[in-house]
């Protein structure tokens, strides 16, 4: 009796390791715009969300509509990936089981969604920023308000603070402090302001990317930015992301830029592209278990892979995709 | 066939000669056009969801459809240009099909999620098509349709784009508007509302925006061609109107141009909608010379941009031999706007005259399109090849105005040094009877009984040019152009000078005379101008003794008073007229009227 405890207790250790090691390995998400140039009503590749455990390397799984110009997504953290969104051109696309099935939330007037921001707090509060302004819905998106009007390239909800929200517009940076409801610029007030992401530890520090304009830093939650040139060659930039574990290391890409990394959260870059086929890059994420494994979606090739942060890059499949965001989550 | 051939060349030999037919014998003729159409493709055996409909549609080998049908979705593609073709092979064929391919149709609404789209005729076509969808399917839950949404959901989705597509449309004017290439992307969703839709205010609503399109097609339209200034069109049929798919609604509908077998005529010869006759007429009647004037709206501006859709405005004058139309000039459309051209019926294919600054830009596309700036040229070129050619036949530009006054039309540039060409462009097709320059600096040219005058501004240049062989209708949008194959080509008049102009004088034989008079009052108009950086104007008495002082960009003075573009109604004319804001339009000939009340959703006459 007790050899067959033992035993028992044996086999449900490694199961329990072996289970752990799976659910230890994130998921990696990326949204596919489209393969090669995209014309509306011919055969295209398929496009829409893709996902993989890095340890498929090469191999990706498809979820979901295929043929929707997914421009972003997003994923509720810590749920196993069973909230999910893909922000596109017919809207936005949501799963609440794992991507077994998935519905269009959003209606004829919502068009053009670029970008999808989930409040880490509670899973009923959606962000989206579009051709045309910021929707919010406090319903998981079966119902929403327009908040701002514009067009917007990137939103995201603070990490600390869930009434605060920033968004990237074409006629600057601005924020919102009371849950979205109402929007003032920030200090950064350049037009065309394309990404904007927020230091994993300190809630006040900031880094914007833009379009002709390069990247600039605030120390103080958008009130004053400094334009960071330590570096940079490029003008272009879409996509900023922090390594979560240690913020000092920071990576950025856009056009024709490859990925610049900096080493001193932001202050100084330096352009590191060995192994892309195209330079145009626009979304960046870091591995959260792993964090010498960085991502990388390019306008045109693909996903690519470091696995030394950032020094090395090697293409790990949907050849000839433009990628628009990448999220890893656990 | 030959009998059937002959019957329809008597009937657009009649329409040719001014002859307007009774309403009994327009219906007898139409419905062989009709019948010709059809004929194309209830006969085909390729799995085309045209050859589908027409099988259904006649039960011309009804299980021969089946088995087409059934094939064709396999792999089904296209988007919004899949979803109108099924719903129309499906409708005409419902009660006749097998139920395996009853749920083959059923099956590919529930998973193949066609693309949305981005643009005005996307929405319409999508939004139509998935109401009719909708109507058929109903009561099922999100589960079955691809977009995860449920029938009513989707169905009251629909419904709502297109009561918003049509008050917009009523109220501020059409995005696209006047599209000879796109024409058919809003008719064919309308009739197919007006036959099949099960919602009575919707089949009311599809019928009278088909009447609307139609009118506002009829009302610029001579011999089959569509007189504009466009909001879009391809290369080549800015230069060889005919191949417009415009002019095979045209024929099929107004019974001018040639016959067609095209497949984008299909669905409405198979439809039961019927145009009015009075509508007809209206395309017709150009027993008298008359201008029109429309108001229609800029495709939705997302960035760059104080004003989502502000107004365009189009002046045209048409008479039994030619159409002088323009648009006021600048960014109204990305790509493939046609901001001016006079169209004759003499000298087919290049029946069109026509000028352009042949700019393109990334800051242009990203007005409109929501893509990535820097990637943005490359992506339109994609399926708009000729986008950033220099030698290009189509696109709009901020350096572009005109000022119009009935058949006399000036067009100035004052063109930003470094853009991205520093040419304007002239087309001068070979086809014409007579070109030549005259000492006085007018460039003369007769086609048929139209003479057109075109006094440059500025010193010019000829360049013979000629398309590859092959360029047929087939490579619309990538058309290319070679200009070293002698001996006869179309001429390009070019220009390189940054501020710049010319004044168009349009008669015809039956408004002066004989050609030698025309080219005589012409050299008695020599246009003033000048030409500077940022002063850029010219004073110009035409032929017919009007004062027209035009600066740019928007500084017009006819007879001394300035001329307001901003109080041009939403129509107005001798055919057709309504307000800006007003959902009415009213149609009107010889004494009759016919108005389309649409917030009343009533049609009185």
């Amino acid at each position: 009796m007790v050899i067959r405890s033992v035993i028992i207790a044996g086999l449900l250790t490694c199961l329990m390791v072996s289970l752990y090691g799976q659910t230890d390995e994130p998921t990696v998400y990326v949204s596919v715009f489209s393969t090669k140039l995209f014309v509306v009503g011919a055969a295209n590749p398929q496009t829409g969300m893709f996902f993989q455990k890095p340890s498929e390397d090469t191999v990706w799984h498809h979820t979901g509509a295929k043929n929707i110009r997914a421009n972003a997504l997003a994923v509720f953290p810590g749920v196993n990936g069973r909230i999910r969104y893909t922000a596109s051109g017919n809207g936005l696309h949501r799963t609440r089981d794992g991507g077994r099935s998935w519905k269009i939330t959003t209606g004829w007037r919502i068009t053009e969604i670029w970008a999808v921001a989930l409040d880490r707090t509670d899973s009923m509060n959606v962000f989206i920023g579009t051709a045309y302004g910021i929707y919010k819905s406090t319903d998981m998106g079966d119902t929403w308000k327009q908040v701002f009007t514009g067009f917007v390239s990137c939103v995201i909800v603070d990490r600390f603070d869930p009434s605060i929200l920033y968004a990237a517009t074409e006629i600057g940076l601005y924020k919102s402090t009371d849950r979205g409801e109402t929007w003032k610029r920030t200090g950064l007030s350049i037009d065309r302001t394309r990404t904007v992401t927020q230091h994993p530890k300190d809630p006040l520090t900031l880094l914007a990317g833009t379009e002709n304009h390069g990247i600039y830093a605030s120390s103080n939650g958008g009130k004053t930015w400094e334009k960071r040139e330590a570096g940079i060659d490029h003008a272009t930039f879409y996509t900023i992301a922090y390594d979560p574990r240690d913020p000092s290391i920071v990576y950025a890409g856009g056009y024709a830029t490859g990925v610049y990394r900096s080493t001193d959260g932001g202050t100084s870059w330096k352009r590191t592209c060995q192994g892309f086929e195209i330079e145009h890059i626009h979304s960046i994420a870091v591995d959260p278990v792993h964090p010498n494994r960085v991502y990388a979606g390019t306008m045109g090739a693909g996903v690519y892979r470091s696995d030394d942060k950032g020094e090395t890059w090697r293409a790990v499949g949907l050849p000839g995709a433009q990628v628009g965001r990448i999220v890893i989550e656990r | 066939m030959m009998k059937l051939l002959s019957i329809l060349c008597v009937g657009a030999a009649a329409v040719c000669f001014g002859q307007i037919q009774d309403p009994e014998t327009y219906l007898r003729e139409y419905t062989e056009r009709a019948a010709h159409i059809v004929a194309a493709f209830d006969t085909s055996t390729s799995a085309s969801y045209y050859t589908i409909a027409a099988r259904y549609a006649t039960r011309n080998n009804v299980r021969l459809a089946d088995s087409l049908f059934v094939e064709a979705l396999r792999e089904p593609r296209g988007d919004m240009f899949w979803m109108f073709p099924v719903m129309g092979a499906y409708l005409h064929g419902k009660d006749k099909m097998s139920e395996e391919t009853r749920a083959a149709v059923r099956n590919a609404w529930k998973t193949y999620t066609p693309y949305r789209g981005d643009t005005e005729n996307h929405w319409c076509m999508y939004y139509a098509s998935l109401f009719l969808a909708a109507e058929q399917w109903p009561g099922l839950p999100g589960s079955e349709w691809y977009n995860g949404k449920s029938s009513d959901e989707n169905r009251i989705e629909a419904k709502e784009y297109l009561i918003e597509w049509i008050r917009i449309t009523t109220t501020i004017g059409q995005g696209e508007f006047d599209s000879p290439d796109y024409l058919p992307e809003y008719v064919i969703p309308m009739v197919l509302l007006a036959q099949f839709a099960q919602d009575a205010d919707m089949r009311t609503r599809g019928r009278m925006m088909a009447d609307y399109l139609l009118a506002d097609f009829a009302v610029d339209h001579l011999e089959g061609q569509y007189i504009g200034g466009f909001s879009r069109i391809y290369q080549p049929a800015v230069y060889k109107p005919l191949l417009s798919q415009a002019s095979a609604f045209a024929w099929l509908y107004f019974g001018t141009g040639k016959p067609t077998q095209s497949g984008w005529a299909l669905l409405p010869a198979l439809s039961s909608y019927r145009l009015p006759h009075i509508i007809y007429r209206v395309a017709v009647d150009r027993s008298k010379p008359y201008v029109h004037k429309e108001r229609k709206r800029v495709r939705n501006i997302i960035r760059l941009g104080s004003e989502k859709n502000p107004p365009v405005y189009k002046y045209s004058f048409i008479t039994k031999d030619y159409g002088l139309s323009s648009l006021q000039g600048g960014i109204l459309q990305p790509i493939q706007q046609h901001t001016w051209s006079v169209r004759f019926t003499s000298g087919e294919p290049y029946t069109t005259i026509f000028g352009l600054h042949p700019y393109w830009s990334a800051l242009e596309l990203i007005m409109f399109f929501p893509e990535e700036e820097r990637m943005m040229i490359s992506d339109v070129v994609a399926s708009k090849g000729t986008y950033n050619n220099p030698d290009k036949w189509t696109g709009s530009s901020p350096f572009e105005r005109t000022f119009q006054h009935k058949n006399t039309l000036i067009v100035l540039y004052d063109i930003e040094p470094g853009t991205t060409t520093e040419h304007i462009d002239g087309f001068f097709p070979m086809t014409l009877d007579h070109r030549s320059v005259d000492p006085s600096g007018w460039i003369v040219c007769r086609a048929g009984d139209t003479y057109v005058g075109w006094y440059p501004l500025q010193e010019y240049e000829w360049i013979a040019e000629y398309e590859k062989p092959g360029q047929t209708k087939n490579t619309i949008g990538r058309p290319e152009m070679e200009t070293d194959r002698p001996p006869m080509g179309n001429w390009r008049l070019r220009s390189h000078k940054l501020q710049n102009g010319y004044v168009v004088e349009v008669r015809s034989k039956a408004e002066i005379g004989a050609f030698n008079e025309f080219t005589a009052k012409l050299r008695a108009h020599i246009p003033k101008a000048t030409l500077k950086p940022g002063t850029v104007s010219v004073e110009y008495r035409t032929i017919d003794g009007a004062l027209m002082r035009f600066s740019f960009p928007d500084g017009r003075v006819l007879n001394g008073k300035r001329v307001d573009l901003k109080r041009t109604r939403l129509f107005e004319g001798p055919f057709l007229n309504a307000e800006v804001g007003s959902e009415r339009l009213t149609i009107t000939h010889g004494g009759e009227r016919r108005v389309l009340d649409f917030k009343a959703l009533r049609v009185t006459e």
